[in-house]
């Protein structure tokens, strides 16, 4: 048998696929990396120039398969299901072509026979917003994957103000990409604790609906359409727009803010002047129990400095298949509310699936252990020491016996 | 049979042609007139390994229907005002050639099913479909047309290999593996941006890729086109994506 057929044999049957994964590659490094997994060691790298002159021809189609294990001992296998998105096409002017890039990758998870499928980057943003677009007629159910990177997110804010010891009661939170399903979710588990809320997207009618909703719960909210009509210096930032590469230039923020780069492609511009921030890449979770790829794609489709770490859109069809609930547990725009962050974090904290440790692109943030919590009103739990894995779920947010929890726990009632 | 077109070659001619681009639309025209020519002697052979009477009917009708295109793209080339040469002996298309012959030798049906209709038509469908969109008035017109009919008869044959794949996948994906190797590595080297073996034996001067971009086309399009469309096709037969991608990223660049 030859070299590449003989991985036919060593494949997952198709009939016991419990989940797929559809998503693109962030970057031309990223589509190197995985074209040469594919030509084998033996094989010299194709040419940068071959490689996005040919790219863009291959058709969405299964690149691995995947098996992720619970911290209970079930396993789960998949498939990851590649769009073949340009990087440099992730942006509205090819939003026909790479709609229909993801219409082809969920025709391959139907036809592959996966249970449920996690639209991971672009792909959830492209389909969030019309399901319908999706083939239809099949078993196969087909969920965005937002509600479990919105609780990473949360998450990840939550340690971030722990560790550097901010008060979130008297921070100013700016959410960029707020009228997405991503930054709705972030700014309806968020907002109630925070001192005020601005809200900015590009859809004003979107925002305005937002912004309601939460003023409604006595929220002090602004919006603004562009980054210049933001008035107060934020102290806290969750980036999560849909923006085609690193780009964004945040201007009006505090010193040392918390930034929180949820997107995928990453949202802030590598040239980015923020003094003092503390930045990190939000919306990550790790698997203790593990994740394998055949071929070994570790650490090419999944560049985390952690092992076992990948977005949360992706993790969601994971943990929604290590549970066998196969549902569409996000679906829609606007639909991410607190309790159904918390119901997809205990599931997720059952199989061992928690918040990844926190990194940016200088690496890892290693400031586990020299949190300076005390006195703030956001506090940490006991299960910040372990390194890598914080907190519990979003019922922690709220569940403190201390003034300080308490605090929390009024704001949620009040909300 | 008309006998616009001859089998054993014939000497490309100087351009006369009114149309700037008149040369370049000659060598594309060549390979066309070349691809089409070895189709129909790979299907008359088919019809000499047929057991059944209407199967060597049917391949002795493609045969004449990719004479018939043949003749079609002379007559476009006249049209433009230059001769359009053929050499069915000239470096790529012989190598193909040979590997068909060899399956033939075998008796193997299946295996020419795979490269004439997987394979080389998969490269006609895409290559003649781009073509079809950048030339110009009736040129551009019978590329597409050839292209729309050459697809319409690959149907027929992927029902046989489908059958023939259900009986026994793993034979068969390795059969289809071995003669990707071999036909795929060959007209992957034709459409590469230069022929790093010399020239092709049909263009008329200097090699014509470089001058394709004056006619809205490059190589690196009818490359990735022509990939694309065998890797649909593969899909159609059942074989796992994944596997059929591992396979087109390894062949040469």
């Amino acid at each position: 048998m030859g070299h590449a057929t003989a991985s036919l044999a060593s494949g997952v049957q198709r009939t016991d696929l419990d989940f797929a994964l559809i998503g693109h590659q962030e970057s031309w490094r990223s589509v190197s990396d995985v074209l040469a997994v594919l030509r084998g060691a033996e094989r010299t790298r194709l040419p940068d120039a071959e490689i996005m002159e040919i790219f863009p021809w291959i058709p969405p189609r299964t690149i691995c398969n995947v098996e992720v294990a619970s911290a209970t001992g079930a396993k789960a296998r998949g498939v990851y299901i590649d769009c073949f998105i340009p990087p440099d096409h992730l942006d509205s002017e090819y939003v026909h072509d790479n709609i229909g890039r993801v219409r082809a990758a969920a025709a391959c998870a139907i036809k592959a026979g996966a249970r449920i499928v996690s639209l991971g980057g672009f792909s959830s943003i492209l389909i969030e917003g019309s399901f319908d677009q999706l083939p239809g007629a099949s078993d196969t159910i087909f969920t965005t994957g937002n509600t479990l990177t919105v609780a990473f997110v949360v998450q990840g804010i939550r340690k971030m103000c722990a560790v550097e010891g901010r008060e979130i009661c008297k921070s100013t939170l700016l959410i960029i990409g707020a009228s997405g399903d991503v930054g709705s979710g972030c700014a309806r588990c968020l907002a109630p604790f925070v001192k005020r809320v601005i809200l900015c997207a590009r859809n004003a009618r979107r925002l305005r609906t937002l912004a309601a909703g939460l003023e409604a719960d006595g929220i002090e909210v602004e919006i603004a359409t562009s980054l210049e009509q933001v008035q107060y210096a934020a102290d806290i930032v969750i980036c999560a727009a849909s923006v085609a590469s690193p780009s964004l230039q945040l201007s009006r923020i505090a010193p040392e803010a918390i930034v929180c780069d949820a997107g995928y492609p990453k949202n802030l511009s590598p040239r980015s002047d923020m003094p003092g921030a503390r930045v990190f890449f939000g919306g990550l979770g790790q698997i203790a129990g593990g994740l394998s790829f055949i071929p070994d794609f570790k650490g090419v489709l999944n560049r985390h400095p952690f092992p076992d770490v990948a977005h949360g859109c992706l993790l969601e069809g994971m943990v929604l298949a290590l549970a066998r609930r196969f549902e569409p547990f996000s679906q829609g725009r606007g639909f991410i509310t607190r309790d159904r962050v918390e119901e997809i974090e205990t599931i997720a904290d059952f199989h061992g699936i928690h918040l990844a440790p926190l990194y940016n692109a200088q690496g890892p943030l290693d400031t586990i252990g020299t949190s300076k919590t005390e006195g703030h009103c956001w506090s940490s739990s006991g299960s910040m020491a372990a390194p890598g894995y914080v907190s519990k779920n979003f019922a922690s947010f709220s569940a403190g016996s201390t003034g300080l929890g308490a605090r929390l726990s009024e704001s949620e009632e009040s909300a | 049979m008309e006998s616009l077109v001859s089998l054993n070659g014939s000497e490309p001619s100087v351009c006369n042609s009114p149309l700037s681009t008149a040369s370049i639309w000659q060598d594309v025209l060549a390979q066309a007139v070349t691809g089409e020519l070895m189709a129909a002697t790979n299907y008359s052979a088919l019809a000499t390994i047929c057991d059944n009477p209407e199967e060597v009917a049917e391949a002795l009708e493609h045969a004449q229907g990719e004479h018939g295109h043949a003749a079609a793209f002379v007559a476009e080339g006249r049209k433009i005002g230059v001769d359009v040469p053929s050499n069915i002996n000239a470096k790529y298309w012989k190598r193909i050639r040979e590997a068909f012959m060899r399956s033939i030798a075998e008796r193997d049906f299946i295996a020419c099913l795979i490269i004439q209709e997987v394979m080389l038509e998969s490269f006609a469908v895409a290559s003649y479909s781009r073509v079809g969109k950048v030339a110009p008035g009736s040129l551009g017109e019978t590329f597409a047309a050839i292209a729309s009919e050459e697809e319409g008869h690959i149907e027929h044959a992927l029902d046989i290999l489908r059958s023939d794949r259900a009986k026994a996948p793993e034979p068969f994906d390795e059969k289809l593996y071995q003669l990707h190797l071999d036909i795929m590595t060959t007209l992957t080297e034709m459409v590469a941006k230069e022929c790093r073996h010399g020239q092709c034996d049909l263009c008329h001067g200097s090699c014509v890729k470089p001058s394709l971009s004056e006619v809205g086309l490059t190589t690196a399009e009818l490359r990735g086109a022509s990939l694309q469309h065998y890797l649909r096709t593969l899909d159609m037969l059942g074989l796992p994506g994944e596997v059929t991608l591992q396979w087109v990223t390894q062949l040469p660049v």
